[in-house]
């Protein structure tokens, strides 16, 4: 203790008022420096029991004082048990007891990270500060100066031992929350947050690696993205697939990750991540949030696709430049096939329940805007037909005006329409397909419960004439069984007259005709 | 006389190795056309005897080594298990038995020189606990540096222990060992232990003085390839 004391005096005030103070965890308060505590005489008794000249209380305190004071010369390194042994004479099985016995009640190496329990135990404390359940212990307790708080140390606020992780972070986040549990003044501004509700700044989501499947709102990356970059983006994308790198190099000012975001956040950006992103998609800026079943997920997609045509026609609205437009022409033709894989696909993975109550979703959807693609429908098929019938007959030029007239009020509709259409048929197209080979299906199943019970009846029929076959048998053998009795009567009536013939005594007369 | 009255004579137990664990430790090195094998690592004595030909055929198919290292490792092995097997009838002797234990070994790249107080009275003392801890305090990344520890050890203890047999049937012929505190007759056989009074007495502090410090630091080299080159073929030279 005294030698705290004159170290201390001999730093500045501020160090002073640091250094006396040293946080254990409250549940070893008991320990004071002059004595020895119950709780030590009950863990060690081969000290204390007079058993040995090695072991004595003596030796015992001389220990956990110098073990102790050894910690506190510096806090701040975590002290091992090889960098004191040296120090001290005596059995070095003892000697690792006692240090750990110390280390498991936190008077020393309280406040590091202990190797072993590194991985749980760092992870679980998002939240920085004084150590909660602390307390402080002055090496001179009638000190009238104030009490300060340690100083905070971002990264050392875990407690070696005592605190369990909180099971829920701890789940979610592997190795990237070690660097996002504090706040990080030194990343950007922007924070993705996760449906758990806890905040990670956007680097250490990235770093950690797109295989988090966390939801991203809000805003999106670094710098703001002009025009020019979107547009060079979805061009080298386009180009490169899903070489990020050189997309990247494409789009100098920006570097890979946020690249990759700035795709996900695009509408439509998802469709050309191709089906490496999946998960991704849901990162559509859409009202729905909770993305936990598959029918969400699904319905989700649907969404998408509507959100998708919606977006289309705003954008056309707004007059995008040509690249996108052409961009976006260029992707349906892709669209319709990735759409589709996404279907099937999804379709695959989720039950058939899950599956039948999406379509039907998505039917209802495609009905409500069946009122358009009809139209464009009936007037193509009208203009066929009249094709049709006036290629037959004589053309006169206002025929043939009118079917450019046609054709053109039919161009006339919006693209984005015509968009939804082609979708619509498509769709539809894959509909009639699958009911055409739901129908087959169905068709196989009867014939085959058609021949299982065909199997069942031959089955039946067969033991049926097994049995009747039996029961023949069964007839013959009771026939002779018959004439075996019968014959056997003849010999005992046969027997029984010769033995009348031959006379026979009363006596015998009773117990032999019985 | 037993001194200061704080000693407790227990009466002699039977052989075994004085820590948590009963392992015996085994060296290996057998020599057959031209092929080398040196091994050293510990056994259980408690585990089934056919145990070691499966060990020693295992050995042989991971190390590809001629099929005639079976019958050798196994007899090695067996020989050893037998020696220790013989001092387990017996008693051995029980005080306060301090001794240093010295490491000088190299393992692979690693070099660890140590020396460090064990008590043999201890029997929940662990080598390979504190062969783990010195590793993780110092950093030791080889993990063959671990087990090496452990069996040099073993090994000492395990030659301590044999001593203290010997002594046991020594003092038992002879009638001079009834009086007096047994760490004074153990420590004159083994002629390694400390004086224990004078250290542990009312007087001195068991805090190290500084110049031993040194002497029980423990010192880990690592060293390159020609070094270890060296060494090899230096210990090759001493072999023969």
């Amino acid at each position: 203790m005294e030698v705290t004391t004159d170290r201390s005096s001999s730093k500045d005030a501020e160090l002073e008022l640091e250094l006396e103070l040293y946080t254990i965890p409250a549940q070893s308060s008991w320990f004071v420096w002059d004595d020895i505590h119950e709780i030590e005489r009950r863990e060690f008794t081969e000290f204390f029991s007079e058993s040995s000249i090695t072991r004595t209380p003596k030796v015992y305190k001389e220990y956990r004082d110098f073990i102790i004071n050894k910690y506190r010369e510096d806090t701040s390194r975590r002290l091992t048990f090889t960098s004191i042994r040296k120090y001290l004479i005596g059995d070095v099985n003892l000697l690792r007891k006692v240090f750990l016995f110390l280390e498991k009640w936190g008077l020393i190496n309280f406040l590091q990270k202990s190797d072993d329990v590194v991985v749980e135990e760092s992870e679980a404390k998002i939240e920085q500060g004084t150590t909660p359940a602390g307390i402080r212990v002055t090496s001179t307790p009638n000190s009238t100066r104030p009490v300060i708080a340690p100083p905070l140390v971002e990264e050392r606020a875990e407690p070696a031992l005592t605190f369990p992780p909180l099971t829920s972070y701890s789940d979610v986040f592997k190795k990237p929350a070690l660097v996002c549990g504090q706040p990080c003044p030194s990343h950007s501004a922007a924070f993705y947050e996760h449906n758990n509700k806890s905040n990670l700044c956007d680097k250490c989501f990235k770093n950690g690696g797109e295989n988090n499947s966390a939801e991203l709102i809000g805003s999106s990356a670094a710098a703001a993205w002009t025009e020019e970059e979107t547009l060079l983006l979805l061009e080298s994308v386009l180009k490169h697939g899903h070489d990020w790198e050189l997309v990247a190099q494409s789009v100098s000012t920006k570097s890979r990750l946020d690249c990759i975001s700035k795709l996900i956040e695009l509408p439509f950006g998802d469709f050309l991540m191709g089906s490496a992103s999946g998960r991704l998609r849901s990162s559509v800026p859409t009202e729905d949030e909770h993305l936990s079943s598959p029918s969400n997920l699904v319905q989700q997609m649907k969404t998408d696709g509507q959100e998708h045509k919606e977006t289309e026609t705003r954008e056309e609205n707004e007059e995008d430049e040509p690249p996108a437009k052409r961009k976006r022409a260029a992707m349906m033709s892709d669209g319709d096939s990735y759409l589709m894989k996404q279907v099937a696909a999804m379709a695959c993975k989720v039950g058939p329940s899950v599956t039948t109550a999406a379509a039907k979703a998505a039917i209802a959807a495609l009905c409500d805007e069946a009122s358009c693609p009809k139209d464009i429908f009936e007037t193509t098929s009208d203009y066929k037909n009249s094709a049709a019938d006036r290629s037959v007959g004589d053309k006169d030029t206002s025929d043939i005006e009118e079917q450019q007239e046609e054709k053109e009020g039919l161009e006339d509709l919006p693209v984005g329409l015509r968009m939804r259409v082609s979708v619509a048929t498509a769709l539809g197209a894959a509909a009639a397909h699958a009911k055409v080979l739901a129908d087959q299906e169905e068709r196989e199943m009867e014939l085959l419960v058609a021949s299982v019970i065909d199997q069942q009846l031959k089955k039946m029929k067969s033991k049926l004439k097994f049995l009747e076959e039996l029961e023949v048998i069964m007839d013959a053998e009771e026939k002779v069984m018959e004439g075996a009795k019968e014959t056997i009567i003849q010999e005992r009536i046969s027997v029984l007259q010769s033995a009348f013939s031959g006379g026979i005594t009363k006596r015998w007369d009773h117990t032999c005709v019985k | 006389m037993k001194a200061s009255g704080s000693t407790n004579w227990k009466g002699p137990v039977k052989f075994r190795m004085p820590t948590a664990e009963n392992l015996v430790p085994i060296r290996l090195d057998i020599q057959f056309e031209g092929q080398r094998y040196k091994d050293a690592f510990t056994w259980n004595p408690s585990d089934a005897d056919n145990e070691i030909a499966i060990f020693a055929r295992r050995t042989v198919k991971d190390l590809k080594l001629p099929p005639a290292f079976v019958t050798q490792i196994t007899q090695s092995i067996q020989s050893q298990l037998a020696d220790f097997r013989a001092y387990e009838g017996q008693d051995m002797y029980t005080g306060e038995k301090i001794i240093p234990i010295k490491l000088d070994l190299r393992v692979n790249h690693t070099l660890i020189k140590d020396q460090f107080l064990w008590d043999l009275n201890n029997f929940e003392s662990d080598p390979e606990e504190f062969a783990r801890t010195l590793c993780k305090d110092l950093g030791v990344e080889d993990p063959e540096v671990g087990p090496a520890v452990t069996f040099a050890i073993r090994e000492q203890l395990y030659e301590i222990a044999v001593q203290s047999v010997s002594s046991a049937r020594e003092s038992r012929l002879s009638k001079k060992s009834r009086r007096g505190s047994d760490y004074g007759s153990a420590s004159k056989a083994s002629g390694l232990s400390m004086d224990l009074v004078k250290l542990f007495s009312f007087k001195s502090s068991v805090v190290r003085k500084r110049k031993d410090l040194d002497v029980y630091e423990p010192m880990v080299d690592l060293l390159t390839n020609e070094e270890v080159d060296a060494l090899e073929a230096r210990e090759e030279r001493h072999a023969r």
